[in-house]
């Protein structure tokens, strides 16, 4: 790790990638009107269409609400069939669609707890370490 | 809204197939021809044109009309990814309702290359869920599907008797790109595309074109004295609701259908046949919960009972759906609507619906974009 240059996230604005001793989250936002959080972050509340939102830092762990088995890939991106993408509900209401790392194809379940972690998807022509969000079981 | 002002007035349909290599015009002109001709009229009757499509070329629709004639009109390109061309058709129902026009063309078409649907612009702004691959097409399908399992306990069969069924309707209807009988074997034991999604569950890419010609219930008058009644419509896109989630949500199909029956006066129960937007054959089944034909969570049973068969309660793709038909993404519309209304004029053999069907629904989604539409003879 000490040898990577910067860690990008694969698209801006989402989340902060771990590093400097923080440990990365999803980036989301707080209507300070209503209270409804959203990801991702929003300027208008879709709720009550107030303009004064926050930045928040989203919470790490969730549950499964659904998933899928990906068995066919796209060609040029960075995950390669078998993959499992689930929707993971925060405690802020929010539901997140990601990738599912760490656990079988045959042992993901809907229900299941889950936390954030990160994972790289490539480099960029700067030798910059490319990342994206996913989830994992969390260890028992 | 105005009531019963609307007509489809006639509809054209060309066979769809896999890259077929046919010019965008040529397939244009084909479809546009059929539907003036359905419809009994000239291009010089048309005072409004609209062209569907998603993939194609700046200008197509331009150069799409220019192919039946140079009167001059208006032309729009209308884009609501899968559900372009319905709303073209509803565009034209608007503006004739409210007595800008009386006659409109609408062709819908598309060309697409195999494989997965392809994105397109500056990959800054492509979703996260494309840059990273996460999401390959049916997986939103997919994800429903997981959770419909889990919270009602439907079974892959009953998704596998969806396709089932579309495959055998499309092989009676000559412009499908697909007219294969499969088994339910042969279907759940196909690839797996995105679990519990098999490639005989998802409609393929394709080419196609189809067109509808749109009229004031008064100007038809001269040129029909049975023509298929618009008797009422909505369209949308998804709404936000507070503690709900919307990123598997492909529209507010329940509440348009609610707004279509009151404005028709016409419930689920009255519709005797329906097209519904199975891009992805699980599709059939939420669908027919939302707008109404069985209660939330039923769909799997109604479906895998025979329900939406072409001789049960409530025939459902009746002409294979997209899954048999295949998706050339802006002309699926036309051809759903084409579909019922040869239903309803009785000219839809060897599929047609026994005991003379009057009214019909059609429900048309693209990512979120939302049309569906009661029709009655």
């Amino acid at each position: 790790m000490s040898e990577v240059k910067k860690r990008l996230p694969i698209k801006e604005g989402l989340f902060k990638p771990p590093g400097n001793g923080d440990e990365g989250y999803l980036v989301g936002s707080r209507c300070k009107a209503c209270g409804v959080y959203f990801h991702p972050k929003r300027v208008v509340c879709a709720n009550c269409y107030g303009e004064d939102l926050e930045e928040v830092a989203l919470s790490r762990r969730g549950k499964i609400t659904t998933y899928t088995i990906a068995r066919t890939s796209y060609p040029m991106t960075p995950v390669t069939a078998p993959f499992i993408t689930a929707q993971v509900e925060l405690p802020e209401k929010i539901r997140v669609l990601s990738l599912m790392t760490g656990v079988d194809l045959d042992k993901v379940k809907i229900g299941m707890e889950v936390e954030l972690c990160f994972w790289k998807t490539g480099e960029d022509e700067k030798g910059n370490e490319v990342v994206a969000y996913a989830f994992r079981p969390i260890p028992t | 809204m105005a009531k019963k002002e609307v007509v489809i007035l006639g509809v054209g349909v060309i066979k769809f197939g896999r890259v077929t290599g046919r010019g965008l015009l040529d397939m244009a002109r084909e479809a546009g021809l059929k539907a003036l001709k359905d419809a009994g009229v000239d291009f010089r009757d048309i005072q409004i044109g609209f062209c569907a499509h998603c993939n194609q070329p700046m200008g197509t629709g331009l150069d799409c009309f220019a192919e039946l004639g140079m009167t001059g009109i208006p032309v729009t390109n209308v884009e609501v990814a899968c559900a372009s061309e319905s709303r073209g058709v509803l565009l034209a129902a608007e503006m004739i309702a409210a007595g800008a026009y009386d006659m409109a063309l609408v062709i819908g078409l598309e060309k697409m290359p195999r494989g997965m649907v392809p994105s397109i612009g500056d990959i800054k702004d492509l979703p996260y869920r494309f840059l990273t691959g996460i999401m390959p097409m049916p997986g939103e399908y997919a994800m429903q599907a997981r959770e419909h399992m889990h919270l009602y306990g439907t079974k892959v069969e009953h998704f596998a008797k969806a396709a089932e069924k579309a495959h055998r309707n499309g092989s009676l209807n000559p412009n499908a790109t697909y007219q294969e009988v499969y088994s339910l074997e042969q279907i759940m034991n196909s690839r797996m595309i995105a679990d519990p999604i098999t490639m005989l569950m998802c409609s393929a890419n394709a080419d196609g074109a189809t067109a509808t010609v749109v009229c004031s219930t008064k100007k038809a008058k001269q040129y029909t004295t049975k023509p298929m009644l618009l008797v009422g419509w909505a369209a949308g896109t998804p709404m936000y609701v507070k503690g709900e989630s919307i990123s598997l949500a492909e529209g507010p199909t329940k509440y348009l259908a609610k707004k279509v029956h009151e404005m028709s006066g016409l419930g689920p129960e009255d519709v005797d046949v329906a097209q519904v937007h199975d891009a992805f054959s699980p599709g059939e089944i939420f669908i027919v919960e939302d707008l109404g034909f069985c209660p939330k969570g039923e769909g799997g049973t109604f479906v895998w009972e025979g329900n939406t068969e072409i001789e049960g309660k409530t025939p459902v793709n009746t002409d294979g759906g997209l899954v048999s038909c295949g998706h050339p993404i802006g002309a699926t519309g036309g051809r759903m609507i084409a579909e019922l209304c040869w239903q309803l004029k009785g000219t839809a053999e060897p599929r047609q619906v026994p005991g003379k069907p009057k009214v019909a629904l059609l429900h048309n989604q693209g990512l979120g974009g939302t049309n569906v539409m009661m029709f009655k003879m």
